[in-house]
């Protein structure tokens, strides 16, 4: 019996962890490249909505074609189409951040803020409800074997690790990357195109995230639903802090956070710790981190700061 | 404005303009249900959308359609002109546009409501020719005797006790319309930008365009992203029995719905009291929030934790409010103290931690707004449920911590910490499990615990019992004496005091240049000038004028919003502290080198932001706008994020923070009467315009080097006043040829 609760439980905190993982390792490429990224909120509702839509409206055109179509392929169709609007959205606060110098966190906060207007806007539009969107009826499929299944972006969040882990230590791109995020005046004496790295960091920040979003719509639910990150975006990039800006720590920081999110909605019910209060300790050990309480984050030197060539 | 100063930007408008006239309305009727309407073009050319509407003939649109065009003509002739005559030009063709414009408005409003006010008279004759059982004929004949002299809703509501229901007047909903605002628009621009031949205009305009520049672009660029927006998702309303025929009417269709929705965003709060007063409600939480974020600025910190300083200072009020024992003038002046404590409390940990740790406040701030959203989701619950051991863990924990902060308060003690901060970090820690071991070890008898937080209302909904009488602000209807939620109402006040209160408060600012030195004389001298002025103001009969206080739930939190305001711009330009946080924030090496400790303005400014974001809970929780005096979990707090586009849009100065919130309650007033009068368009519209001027706000590099950057302007301007001068040179040449 009590196998059983944890295994339900490993489940649900992987699952858990899963959007929180993709968008922590966006926010990696983009932090090491120098940009902060606190849209990574506003980038995974925004994939969401994407996700949603694009799987809605491929269902829509094919079954009004042929009612007995097989559908098999439209939400990989939703996860592309998130993937595009997240590298879109990551490309606006790069275009703003880097190509005229804004403030990163007040582009970003923009964005955020957006994330609250733009998909009501669009959903009034297509549904009549500035809420939620139609349910899909093909969401990604479920793989694994009896009751330990998931969908098929928890498998990849995990794949990414060591990919993104050897990208960024093996290849001269990700030690570009982290040149660049480190010391651009350098990086640039040595010919990378500093401008250049920083935009392929944040925009491959904005797919990453994006997918993240795609889980929360159709891997998790069927549908998108107003402020659906429910500030998952700011919560992986306080993983991606406590991990120290490495892919490794975070997906530890982000198993511990999934964790905690599972433990919390398990005890909804339970009768040991009212679940507001267990939800609540992810951010305090955060800020324990951040002070250096418990090892001590040193962020990319150069994060923040436009690059004045 | 300031995009106009360009030679070819008001021809540009003009042109516009000129189209305008040929294919957008110049004013709207029958605006009914959906926003469906009849439109007027000139010359008296009508659209009618609603499909029931006969259209009346509107006496000389012909002669304002002639003369507009030629107005319009003139500006635009400007272009060709040398700089002196196209001054010259451009103020005669502002004149007369703008005089055309409001003729031509008010000749379409009086045909219309003459129009109106002949239906009502009809109505109320025939009700006397041949009167219903309850009808009261006499009364009826004294109404139609008086009815010119007030106004037609009047007519109707008193006509109604006298036994005639009047059904919906025609022609209802009468507005201006796209062209005829073009128009004005053009005239405005014309005569301001013609009247810069006189220097004081001017260089009033420049320190207009200086402090307005970017604003005004970002929020017109927003504008201009939201029409897309609103022509795509809203199709002409059309009635039935209407049909659109041909291009020209389904392009006046579609200009009238980007106007009317424009209007309507607007309209509702800046042209009636009551929405003036709805749209300052709403900024209220926002001028608050503005300041938190504005004054972080200053001191060069991003403050985005208001949404948890907010939580923070509506608990400590409301705890104040509803356990202080007391009378009103301690329990009131304490709840908001403590609010402003609480938030501040809340708003210093992030600038202590990064002032003593390098700790980012930017996203400390992040996490302490969701530990404050969890600490109020816990509070509120209901009912909380505990295993014993948890709970007892808890409190054990909390007891320590108690300990731990009164240790640290004894000088050895914390000398003696700060010399290895690591190592007693350590076994502090490790003596906190300790004792969270021992305290959770599995007693007999351990069940789950209920803990009934005493000041949770009773019941499933998430809030807290009220507060007492003694610490709820009054509304400002109350101030005048009028009960609150009770109607409009008809009162008297003492115009007189206010006016010698003005007086008094405007020598005592003017006091010095008008060689009244030191403090003695200047204060003086304005208990003088009041008791003067009021003694005047008396004689004129001020001392009772009535007033019609309209309903409304602007409550004191407003003043307070505004005196913080007054208290920031004095606080940061008039005192040392001030100037030393504006040096750390503009230049934190050279401040230092100063003198200033930047640790200690760190906390100073995050302690200060997070007191003003606090406040809030004046409005929220003390003022009861959340429909009552408690504390709720509804409690928005995403007036916080708000606040972060108030400061930006304000530029971090209390009265930029002060305006730019003014709009932001506009517009979210305004959305909510969008929600209501298009079918497809709804306030979500209004947030999206919102997202947009902070990014096109932030993204300044966009916008042309001239407005973004002061240098690069300055320069500008110089060039630009240099080849005017060439300008004038070659003018005078072309008259001694």
């Amino acid at each position: 019996m009590d196998g059983l609760i944890l295994m339900s439980l490993a489940a649900s905190a992987l699952r858990a962890t899963t959007p929180l993982l993709l968008a922590s390792l966006g926010g990696l490429f983009s932090e090491r490249s120098g940009v902060v990224n606190i849209a990574l909120e506003g980038i995974m509702i925004f994939g969401a909505l994407g996700a949603a839509i694009g799987t809605f409206l491929v269902e829509r055109q094919v079954l009004a074609a042929n009612p007995d179509a097989s559908l098999w392929y439209a939400p990989w169709v939703g996860v592309l189409t998130a993937m595009m609007v997240g590298g879109f959205v990551g490309w606006i606060h790069a275009v703003v951040s880097i190509r005229y110098k804004a403030d990163q966190i007040i582009s970003a906060t923009a964005i955020n803020l957006m994330a609250i207007g733009i998909p009501a806007v669009i959903l009034t539009g297509l549904f009549d409800n500035s809420t939620r969107s139609a349910p899909v009826q093909n969401r990604l499929p479920q793989w694994g074997i009896d009751g330990f299944t998931f969908s098929p972006l928890v498998y990849l969040a995990f794949v990414l690790v060591p990919i993104a882990w050897y990208v960024l230590y093996r290849t001269p791109f990700g030690l570009r990357l982290r040149s660049v995020g480190e010391h651009p005046e350098a990086a640039d004496s040595v010919g990378i195109d500093v401008r250049r790295m920083r935009y392929s960091g944040v925009v491959i920040s904005g797919v990453l995230a994006g997918l993240g979003g795609a889980y929360l719509a159709i891997g998790n639910l069927n549908l998108f639903v107003a402020e659906m990150a429910g500030g998952r975006g700011f919560i992986a990039l306080a993983a991606l802090i406590f991990g120290k800006w490495t892919p490794i720590g975070s997906l530890g920081a982000c198993l511990l956070f999934g964790t905690f999110e599972a433990v919390g909605t398990l005890l909804g019910g339970g009768q040991l710790l009212p679940p507001s209060l267990v939800q609540a300790v992810p951010f305090i050990l955060t800020m324990l981190v951040l002070a250096g309480f418990v090892g001590r984050a040193v962020p990319p030197r150069a994060i923040g700061k436009p690059f004045e060539k | 404005m300031p995009l106009v100063i360009d030679r070819w930007a008001l021809p540009a408008l003009a042109l516009v303009a000129l189209a305008g006239l040929w294919l957008a309305p110049w004013a709207a009727y029958d605006r009914e249900t959906g926003s469906r309407g009849a439109v007027t073009l000139l010359p008296n050319r009508t659209l009618d959308f609603t499909g029931r509407t006969d259209p009346l003939h509107v006496p000389g649109q012909g002669a304002v359609l002639v003369v507009s065009a030629l107005g319009l003509l003139v500006v635009i002739s400007g272009v060709a002109l040398g700089r002196r005559r196209r001054e010259v030009a451009w103020m005669a063709g502002g004149a007369v546009l703008l005089v055309t414009a409001t003729v031509g408005v008010a000749t379409h409003a009086g045909t219309y409501r003459a129009a109106q006010e002949g239906e009502l008279r009809t109505t109320l004759e025939e009700a006397i020719r041949d009167p219903g059982p309850r009808v009261d004929a006499e009364g009826i004949e004294a109404l139609l005797e008086r009815m010119s002299e007030q106004s037609l809703r009047a007519t109707q509501q008193e006509a109604l006790p006298l036994g005639v229901r009047i059904r919906r007047l025609p022609y209802q909903g009468e507005a201006p319309g796209l062209a005829a605002f073009l128009v004005f628009a053009t005239g405005a621009f014309a005569l301001g930008l013609g009247a810069r031949r006189f220097r004081p205009v001017e260089r009033a305009l420049e320190r207009v365009s200086d402090v307005a520049a970017i604003p005004a672009t970002a929020i017109a660029l927003a504008l201009g992203a939201a029409a897309v927006v609103i022509l795509a998702l809203q199709p002409t309303p059309v009635g039935s029995g209407a049909e659109i025929e041909g291009w020209r009417a389904y392009l006046t269709g579609r200009l009238d719905v980007l106007w009317h929705s424009y209007y309507t965003l607007f309209s509702g709060s800046l042209g009636t009291f009551d929405g003036f007063v709805e749209a300052l409600r709403l900024a209220t939480p926002l001028i608050f929030t503005g300041l938190a974020v504005g004054l972080g600025f200053q001191a060069g910190l991003f403050n985005i934790g208001a949404p948890g300083q907010m939580t923070l200072g509506a608990l400590g009020a409301a705890l104040t409010g509803i356990y202080l024992p007391g009378p009103t003038w301690l329990v009131l002046p304490a709840s908001v103290l403590a609010a402003a404590v609480a938030g501040g409390a809340w708003g210093a940990l992030p600038g202590w931690l990064k002032a003593r740790f390098g700790a980012n406040e930017v996203i400390n701030t992040i996490l302490l707004n969701f530990i404050a959203s969890a600490l109020l989701l816990f509070i509120l619950s209901s009912s909380p449920v505990f295993a014993a051991a948890a709970l007892r863990i808890l409190q054990a924990l909390g007891l320590s911590l108690l300990v731990l902060a009164a240790l640290l308060l004894l000088p050895p003690v914390r000398r003696s910490a700060a010399r290895a901060p690591r190592p007693v970090a350590a076994v502090v820690l490790v003596g906190l499990l300790g004792v969270a071991t021992v305290a959770g070890w599995p007693q007999p008898g351990d069940g789950p615990v209920t803990v009934n937080l005493p000041f949770k209302a009773p019941g499933s909904e998430p809030k807290s019992v009220p507060l007492q009488e003694t610490a709820r602000l009054p509304q400002l209807p109350q101030l005048f004496g009028i009960a609150p939620r009770s109607g409009s109402t008809q009162t008297t006040f003492d115009a007189a005091a206010w006016i010698a209160g003005a007086a008094a408060v405007a020598l005592l600012l003017l006091g010095p240049k008008m060689g009244l030195r030191g403090a003695a004389r200047r204060i003086g001298g304005a208990v003088v000038f009041g008791a003067v002025a009021y003694g005047v103001a008396a004689l004129f009969g001020l001392r009772s004028q009535p007033v019609t206080v309209p309903p409304s739930t602007l409550n004191f939190g407003f003043v307070i919003a505004i005196a913080t305001a007054v208290f920031m711009q004095f606080f940061l330009w008039r005192t040392r502290w001030g100037y030393e946080l504006r040096g750390v924030g503009q230049s934190p090496k050279a401040a230092e080198y100063g003198g200033a400790s930047i640790a200690r303005n760190t906390v100073l400014a995050m302690a200060i932001s997070g007191a003003f974001a606090g406040l809030t809970a004046t409005h929220y929780v003390l003022g009861g706008a959340l429909d009552d005096f408690a504390l709720r979990q509804s409690l928005p707090t995403n007036d916080g994020f708000d606040g972060i586009a108030v400061a930006l849009l304000g530029a971090n100065n209390p009265i930029g923070i002060v305006a730019a919130a003014f709009l932001f309650g506009v517009l979210k007033n305004g959305g909510a009467t969008l929600n209501i009068a298009f079918s497809d368009l709804t306030r979500d519209v209004v947030n999206m315009i919102l997202a947009l001027v902070v990014l096109f706000i932030a993204a300044k590099g966009f916008l042309p080097g001239r407005f973004s950057d002061p240098i690069k302007r300055a320069a500008a301007r110089r060039r630009k006043r240099d080849g005017d001068d060439d300008g004038v040179a070659s003018d005078l040449e072309g008259e001694g040829g």
